[in-house]
């Protein structure tokens, strides 16, 4: 295998892209990393090099090409708004984003791979939908919520391209929901509510991606880039149950026809914007995706299954009691008091 | 552990104490989440726990006959494929996998293909996977196969499940052929399987399109008892069943890309139904009386 070389990461400033930029940093195949965001990394990565530029904006066609990357990592999809990104922004950043550095792409000379950090959202989740997706049942289910359909046609962008381009190996990585020790999304502050409301009569199969397991495949997938989509998924599922009985949380369940309005006021609530409505769907249906792509072509061995990142999510928030939650941070708890 | 036995015989009340122990315990680590479930969801623990119904069912309810279980490989990949009907509610799936469990000389759990819609049903949805049903899909049914998973499939789908009382015991047609296809490109045998009384059990007599709409099901059957009388209607009537195993057909004599020829695929298909056609009809004969 070739050493890497030259690394450019977009979206360097969002967690994943940090934690990709400091596990490549450790790599001696990989010679130089430079990030690119809107905002300066919230964490210091050492010798990474920072600029600040817009995927939104053409500009990113004069910058990218001068940067002589080898590989180009997209780490600048987001799932959730946050404070610099509103949820009506979402669609502007992961669709026009994506386009632009595609075009910026096609600017750049000797580039090798081209990885995307994508989202197995795009499987959608349904009662007829088999137990695990392999990477050619995209778009088999119609895609039903803006999410998807975001993802659904950044992903046609990103064929599009690599046919174009068969000299450069384009890699998309679906990846599923994580949940992880020191992380912070939606479905955690889901997770951790102090009453957990589920859907009455349903229990979907979920897959938790470990935050060690996303990070290294996303790693892995960078070095030893492979064709087409890649499920980033753990082995097994676990039920929904299962997890909230081993993370010791008390759930009260919601009628059917309660728990849409519920579950959408809930998810715009612990902020996850334009996923709430995939939140709703993945916490009635559930969703697998097989990781054989993973495993065997990028040869990433992952760390944790479902069920050992429940138990370790359960361990490392033990501190957590029903009657007396201590917020972390983004909790809606914290956000009342403040 | 056995108990201390004293003389004036307490020794069988500390018998029931450890018993109402065990199930705490076992009801306990359940609670915290201490059990298996496996990638599909199947939770043998449960399926355990109401396995006891089934064998009321089995044994009183419906005094199952069963030949040829034999038949079934007592390991390794195999495909059942069977006749539907029920209605209501899979029975007969349920039936055929107390049937395997009970007689079969290498008992083991069978899964089964379960009609989508199921698993958009509240309780029945979860009920359904933790007794070993998945959605009817190929991706599912090769999985399974290539885990050496025994699985039941029935390819007349809600066409067999559903059709009205005056069409029992009458074969209907096996959707595309599939699960030829992933027999072939898995290299199983199939079981073709024909349950008798399992169309007693729930007369379909009619439709309500009204309730259907109302409540998203697909159909909404009328029988003598439902919904005539509420959840009682739901009790099946006690028909006398009779399941029959036939040889297992061996299709690994087939070259790779076998699985492509149509022609031969819609051939095995419909010479399987016709088996388990001419199996209903022997069936039907031997049983005789449909209750008594």
């Amino acid at each position: 295998m070739s050493p890497t070389g030259r690394v450019v990461i977009v979206g360097v400033s969002t967690h994943w892209g940090s934690e990709l930029a400091r596990t490549l940093a450790r790599d001696p195949g990989v010679t130089e990393i430079v990030g690119i965001d809107t905002a300066p990394p919230k964490v210091d990565l050492g010798e990474t090099e920072f600029v600040e530029a817009d995927i939104r904006n053409p500009v990113i066609s004069r910058i990218l090409p001068g940067l002589k990357p080898d590989v180009v990592v997209h780490c600048g999809i987001v799932l959730y708004p946050d404070e610099e990104r509103p949820s009506r922004a979402l669609h502007d950043i992961n669709v026009i984003g994506t386009l632009q550095l595609l075009a910026a792409c096609e600017k750049v000379d000797g580039l090798r791979a081209l990885v995307v950090r994508g989202s197995a959202a795009i499987y959608g989740s349904a009662p007829g939908a088999p137990a695990f997706f392999t990477e050619d049942m995209a778009r088999r289910l119609p895609l039903v919520t803006r999410f998807q359909r975001d993802v659904g046609e950044l992903e046609g962008y990103f064929d599009n391209f690599a046919r174009r381009h068969p000299q450069i190996t384009c890699c998309m990585l679906r990846f599923q929901t994580e949940v992880g020790p020191g992380l912070d999304n939606p479905f955690i502050r889901y997770l951790t509510l102090p009453v957990v409301p589920t859907q009455l009569g349903f229990d979907p199969r979920l897959q938790l991606l470990h935050s060690i397991d996303a990070t290294g495949a996303l790693a892995a997938a960078t070095v030893n880039p492979v064709r087409g989509p890649v499920n980033v998924a753990p082995d097994g599922a676990i039920s929904l149950s299962r997890l909230l009985r081993l993370s010791g949380r008390m759930t009260v369940g919601m009628p059917p026809i309660v728990a849409k309005t519920l579950f959408r006021r809930i998810g715009s609530m612990l902020g996850s914007g334009g996923m709430s409505e995939d939140g709703l769907f993945l916490l009635r249906y559930g969703r697998g995706c097989d990781n054989r792509r993973l495993r065997e072509e990028v040869g990433y061995e992952l760390a944790f299954d479902s069920e050992g990142t429940a138990r370790d999510f359960a361990a490392k928030r033990h501190g957590m009691s029903v009657l007396f939650p201590s917020p972390h941070p983004g909790s809606p708890v914290r956000s009342l008091g403040r | 552990m056995s108990n201390q036995g004293r003389p004036d015989g307490s020794g069988l009340e500390l018998e029931w104490v450890e018993t109402v122990q065990e199930t705490m315990e076992r009801v306990m680590r359940r609670v915290a989440g201490e059990y298996h479930e496996d990638e599909y969801g199947f939770d043998e623990e449960f399926a355990e726990a109401v396995f006891p119904i089934w064998e009321f069912l089995y044994k009183r309810w419906w005094r199952v006959q069963v030949e040829g279980v034999s038949n079934v490989p007592g390991h390794g990949r195999a495909l059942l494929v069977a006749n539907h009907s029920g209605t209501i509610f899979p029975f007969d799936a349920v039936m055929m996998g107390t049937a395997i469990q009970k007689e079969h000389p290498l008992p083991r759990w069978t899964r089964a293909l379960v009609l989508n819609w199921a698993f958009d049903l509240p309780f029945v949805s979860y009920f359904m996977r933790r007794i070993g049903g998945v959605s009817s899909t190929p991706a599912n049914l090769g999985r399974l196969l290539g885990q050496d998973e025994p699985v039941m499939v029935f390819p007349e789908g809600a066409k067999g499940f559903g059709k009205p009382f005056a069409e029992r015991y009458r074969v209907q047609r096996f959707g595309r052929g599939g699960f030829v296809e992933v027999a072939l490109e898995t290299g199983s045998p199939i079981v073709p399987v024909a349950v008798v009384g399992a169309e007693e059990i729930y007369p379909k007599l009619g439709e309500s399109g009204v309730l259907a709409r109302l409540s998203g099901a697909p159909y909404v059957p009328i029988t003598p008892l439902f919904p005539m009388l509420g959840p009682l209607g739901l009790l099946p009537l006690p028909s006398r069943w009779r399941i029959e195993f036939l040889e297992p057909i061996d299709l690994s004599g087939y070259g790779p890309g076998a699985s492509e020829d149509r022609s031969l695929v819609f051939d095995l298909s419909e010479q399987i139904r016709e088996m388990v056609q001419e199996a209903l009809y022997r069936g039907l004969v031997k049983r005789g009386s449909a209750f008594l």
